[in-house]
């Protein structure tokens, strides 16, 4: 048994040197890391769900920076990333068809900083957040104004736009929920935002 | 044996979970990011309509860890300017007008930095937002900068720390790092 486990160690080892080469893109090792639990914060400990911030232009203040970009950005996302641990995530802790705040803690925040455009929709300027209601085959999107708010009960009456997107599963897993915009290969107008977790990919295609 | 068994089972589907996407995912960050209301903890008591005052401040900022280093002096140096957290320069957003010292701050969004010295900090709000870091500090759009004293206190915090506290003329931001506190009063009432 000891050598069986062994073995599979190593193939395991290998399997992943061998992918190395050919994945430049591939998630890095610190994502299924998990956040370390804090030794002694007395005024307020780092949450086991970090927020992060995502622009576009991607890494617009890094762009900015480096003066290489001197128009303002166009969007930026904040969000919580909480942890898979194991668990399967759709269909099992995000149940069909149950508004998802997409992250934990606070509800989700979009601000536009600028106007955009989505399936011939036309969004203004402005701070939003976004949730979505998540089913087998696709997603309804949510654009609401209830902003500032703690993201378990959304309150329907305050929704504006809402976009049904498709979903797609990946062969691999995302350890940790991710939101990113990706510029499309095609036009430098637009791009997608990407929300992954587990092994759903969903795609939210904007025009600016 | 059968633990390590699992164990093992565990590991391959970790490893395989690396693999391609064909979408590039960011990594978790080091230094965490946060978000510090006043009132404090808005977002919950909003949702509860148990919130007495409406949203005035917030704060995004990221956490650096302390690690064991010495932070004040060495790692954050004096007389330098600190971004007041990690990565994206920190931000504060004001809903309404506020006063800090005798200077009115128009409602809006800001961005945040530090000088620090041994016994105070000069806190600095600037003009130039969604920045990285302060390598590209100007300080001509700085809106004000004003002396806070430090305390040291008892208790360390070794996640970096931006949090709001009541006061009589509306709120104290406090911002505290390993054995240092400083606090910037801000005037809303």
């Amino acid at each position: 048994m000891k050598y069986f486990a062994a073995a599979l160690f190593f193939c395991c080892i290998a399997c992943n040197e061998q992918q190395k080469p050919s994945t430049p893109t591939t998630i890095q090792k610190d994502t299924i890391t998990p956040v370390a639990k804090e030794i002694a914060n007395p005024y307020e400990p780092v949450d086991v769900s970090p927020m992060d911030m995502s622009y576009l232009p991607v890494d617009y203040p890094k762009l900015k920076m480096a003066k290489a970009i001197t128009t303002p950005p166009i969007a930026r996302v904040i969000y919580s990333r909480p942890h898979r641990q194991g668990r399967k995530i759709f269909g099992n802790l995000l149940k069909w068809g149950e508004p998802w705040r997409l992250g934990a803690n606070e509800a989700t925040e979009i601000d536009l900083f600028q106007p955009i455009t989505i399936q011939n929709k036309k969004i203004p300027q402005g701070r939003y957040i976004l949730y979505c209601i998540p089913q087998e085959n696709s997603w309804t999107l949510v654009f609401n104004s209830n902003i500032d708010s703690w993201g378990l009960k959304p309150d329907p009456q305050k929704d504006l736009f809402s976009f049904q997107i498709p979903v797609q599963h990946s062969d691999t897993t995302a350890e940790y929920f991710t939101i990113v915009f990706q510029p499309t290969a095609a036009n430098n107008r637009s791009a997608n935002l990407i929300m992954a977790w587990d092994d759903v990919v969903a795609k939210l295609l904007i025009n600016y | 044996m059968k633990k390590v068994f699992f164990f093992f089972c565990f590991l391959t589907i970790v490893l395989v979970s690396q693999a391609q996407t064909g979408v590039k995912l960011p990594a978790l960050d080091k230094s965490p990011m946060d978000m510090a209301y006043y009132p404090p903890n808005y977002p919950v008591l909003r949702i509860q309509d148990k919130a007495t005052e409406p949203l005035t401040a917030r704060v995004i900022y990221s956490r650096p860890q302390k690690n064991g280093r010495n932070i004040f002096g060495e790692l954050v140096e004096y007389e330098q300017v600190w971004r007041l957290g990690a990565n994206e320069a920190t931000e504060i957003e004001f809903f309404k007008d506020v006063k800090i010292g005798n200077k009115k701050i128009a409602k809006g969004k800001y961005t945040m930095y530090a000088v620090v010295h041994p016994t105070s900090w000069d806190i600095i709000l600037n003009k130039d937002t969604d920045i990285w870091g302060a390598f590209k500090y100007d300080s001509t759009k700085d809106v004000v900068r004003i002396n806070v004293p430090v305390q040291k206190t008892t208790d360390v915090a070794d996640a970096f720390t931006i949090t709001f506290a009541k006061s009589a003329t509306g709120a104290d931001l406090i911002m505290a790092w390993d054995n240092i506190m400083a606090a910037l009063p801000i005037a809303f009432k």
